[in-house]
């Protein structure tokens, strides 16, 4: 008849699989595991141990879960939980995630182009490197307007123009003296494209070398488009990597970020059990927790900071905290409609607590 | 009867004899339910003039047929298991095994179904399929094998013997 | 799951830093917490003896790791059985 049948690969990612009347594959994925044990949790037939996070912090030899190859029956609710998409599960080719019976986590975070400004915050806060922001910058030469000339006959060539310019826009073409050549450099130059025209060379020179004048200081900006002053770019969040955690909606200085969260809930720490091991900072997926310092000299801050704007209550700080310090709550999970009652029951299982 | 289809040395059926002497009994069974021997060749996949040799009684040894009456009053659990391991396919299996056989089923699933489709795989009759990721059960097309209740997971299915309520169904 | 508390007391100098730095020996005794080893009857996880690392407790051990991250000779590791010595 059928058999299941599981391999784990070098990368030590597993996948298990039977062919019946129908070809079930499930795939993990090891490097998106978390260890937050909501696989373990929800499993209806004990398939699935969690190794524990502490330890899979240093390359292990063994994948972060263990799956029964004799007791899983490939139903699909470890996939249809796992917030990291660490899980996947495909019948006859098609994930789970794209046929209806199944329930799909809803979650999502989003940039808006149009209020996007580019300024990169959400790219180097993302806890998972998920975004990637790529930006066009102006042409500087097209955001200053002026006029500078060096006179050559004037000018010395006393070097301290090129050496007082904050764009390095002057250029001397320094040479040694020869009894035919008995001169220090045989040219000077200002680069238009790089000058600001903050007229620092002019007001420098010795011998007033330099004509210069900023026209938008004297006359306005009527001769700078605004249009040429424009930062164009694009915007792209890695649906696999990203988790959802909000740190992009909450750092955005535009609001253009916005991030619906699956799984409502609460985090709440018991700072006298804490030990400041930095186990669960460690482990968090969405930089969620971390050790404050002092703000003056002799404070006493909370050991441990736990922040639920970024949090997206997978537990996983929880289970691996060994003197069971942190309590991660989930009241609510956002799903697509759940009609399979024993579904509906098993989601349900996953709210509350672990205690 | 004429005694010519022992083919191997020992004078034993060989497997393809003992489901000719299961197509026999289908076909009397079949034409005992007034089916006309053109319907039965069509059920039974078997040419029209074969089905005449059989009902009058040619081409069929007895051995055959002898063996297949043991076959047929196995419990269903042996007599199904047995006749798909002899015709390996399901829809073969369901077609010999409700015609022969006078048990009938009433299959129920619990909400307690997970919809992990081990039981669809399992089935030697193809009397499950998925929805809504529940099993739904063909209690028509049940042959009584319990493979499905013992290989649930979830222990979500339940198999009563009913009574033959006399109407011939179709499968 | 297999991944268990092991020790290389070949590797072991006696630092203490593994009993100072573990949160479950900690919570449990103050004194650990503060770098001592205990004066009192506790039970911990592990302790130093005759200048090495033995395991006591280990049924308390929450595998977060926090000890073998503290070992300066990764002569105590969080680790599966059958891969161990």
């Amino acid at each position: 008849m059928m058999e299941t049948t599981e391999t784990i690969d070098q990368d030590k990612n597993i996948s298990v699989q039977r062919t019946g009347e129908e070809t079930r594959k499930l795939a993990f994925k090891n490097v998106l595991c978390t260890s937050c044990g909501l696989c373990e949790k929800i499993c209806p037939v004990t398939a699935i141990e969690v190794e524990p996070a502490g330890a899979t912090l240093e390359e292990q030899e063994a994948s972060k879960i263990d799956i029964k190859e004799d007791k899983c029956v490939l139903c699909g609710m470890c996939a249809c939980i796992c917030p990291y998409n660490a899980l996947e599960m495909e019948i006859d080719g098609k994930s789970v995630k794209d046929i209806e019976e199944y329930p799909k986590l809803l979650k999502s975070a989003e940039i808006s182009e149009d209020v996007c400004v580019y300024c990169k915050a959400c790219e180097t806060a993302c806890p998972r490197d998920a975004i990637v922001i790529a930006r066009d910058l102006p042409e500087r030469s097209k955001l200053v307007t002026g006029e500078i000339e060096i006179d050559k006959e004037t000018c010395i060539d006393c070097g301290i123009c090129e050496e007082l310019c904050p764009a390095d826009a002057i250029t001397m073409e320094h040479k040694e003296p020869t009894a035919d050549s008995p001169t220090v450099s045989s040219d000077i130059e200002v680069d238009k494209d790089k000058c600001v025209y903050c007229l620092i060379c002019k007001k420098a020179c010795p011998v007033d070398a330099i004509t210069a004048a900023c026209r938008q200081c004297s006359y306005g900006e009527y001769d700078l488009k605004a249009e040429d002053s424009e930062i164009t770019g694009s915007t792209f969040i890695d649906e696999d990597l990203c988790v959802d955690c909000g740190w992009c909606e909450e750092i955005c200085p535009v609001d253009a970020a916005k991030v619906e969260k699956a799984f409502e809930g609460t985090i709440t720490v018991d700072q006298e059990k804490c030990q400041g091991c930095e186990t669960c900072v460690m482990i968090c997926p969405c930089n969620a927790l971390s050790f404050p310092k002092s703000e003056e000299s002799g404070g006493k801050p909370e050991k441990l900071h736990a922040e639920e704007k970024y949090c997206i209550f997978c537990g996983a700080c929880e289970k691996a905290c060994p003197n069971e310090a942190i309590t991660v709550e989930r009241t609510g999970i956002k799903s697509t409609p759940i009609k399979s009652k024993s579904w509906k029951t098993a989601f349900e299982s996953v709210k509350g607590t672990s205690k | 009867m004429t005694d010519q289809s022992v083919t191997n040395t020992h004078g034993v059926p060989m497997p393809k004899h003992i489901i000719s002497g299961l197509k026999y009994l289908a076909a009397v069974e079949l034409r005992k339910n007034n089916f006309t021997q053109k319907e039965i060749a069509e059920k039974l996949e078997m040419d029209r003039s074969t089905v005449s040799h059989y009902l009058n009684g040619r081409n069929i040894s007895w051995h055959s047929i002898e063996i297949a009456e043991i076959i047929r009053n196995f419990c269903p659990r042996d007599f199904s298991t047995l006749t798909y391991a002899l015709l390996q396919d399901k829809k073969k299996t369901r077609t010999i095994v409700k015609i022969c056989s006078n048990k009938m089923f009433k299959c129920m699933v619990k909400n307690t179904c997970i919809g992990c489709g081990v039981c669809a795989d399992a089935c030697i009759t193809e009397a499950i399929v998925l929805d809504d990721l529940e099993a739904q059960i063909n209690s028509d097309w049940c042959c009584g094998c319990m493979i499905c209740m013992e290989i649930c997971p979830t222990k979500s299915i339940e198999i009563k013997e009913v009574e033959d309520d006399g109407d011939y169904r179709n499968y | 799951m297999s991944i268990e508390l092991v020790t290389y007391p070949e590797l072991c100098h006696g630092c203490g830093n593994c009993v100072v730095t573990c949160p479950v020996n900690a919570l449990r005794s103050p004194e650990v917490a503060g770098g001592k080893g205990p004066t009192d009857e506790v039970d911990l996880i592990m302790e130093v003896e005759d200048g090495s690392i033995e395991l006591k407790r280990t049924e308390l051990c929450g595998k977060c790791g926090a000890c073998a991250r503290s070992c300066p000779v990764s002569a105590i590791r969080l680790e599966k059985l059958e891969d161990a010595k």
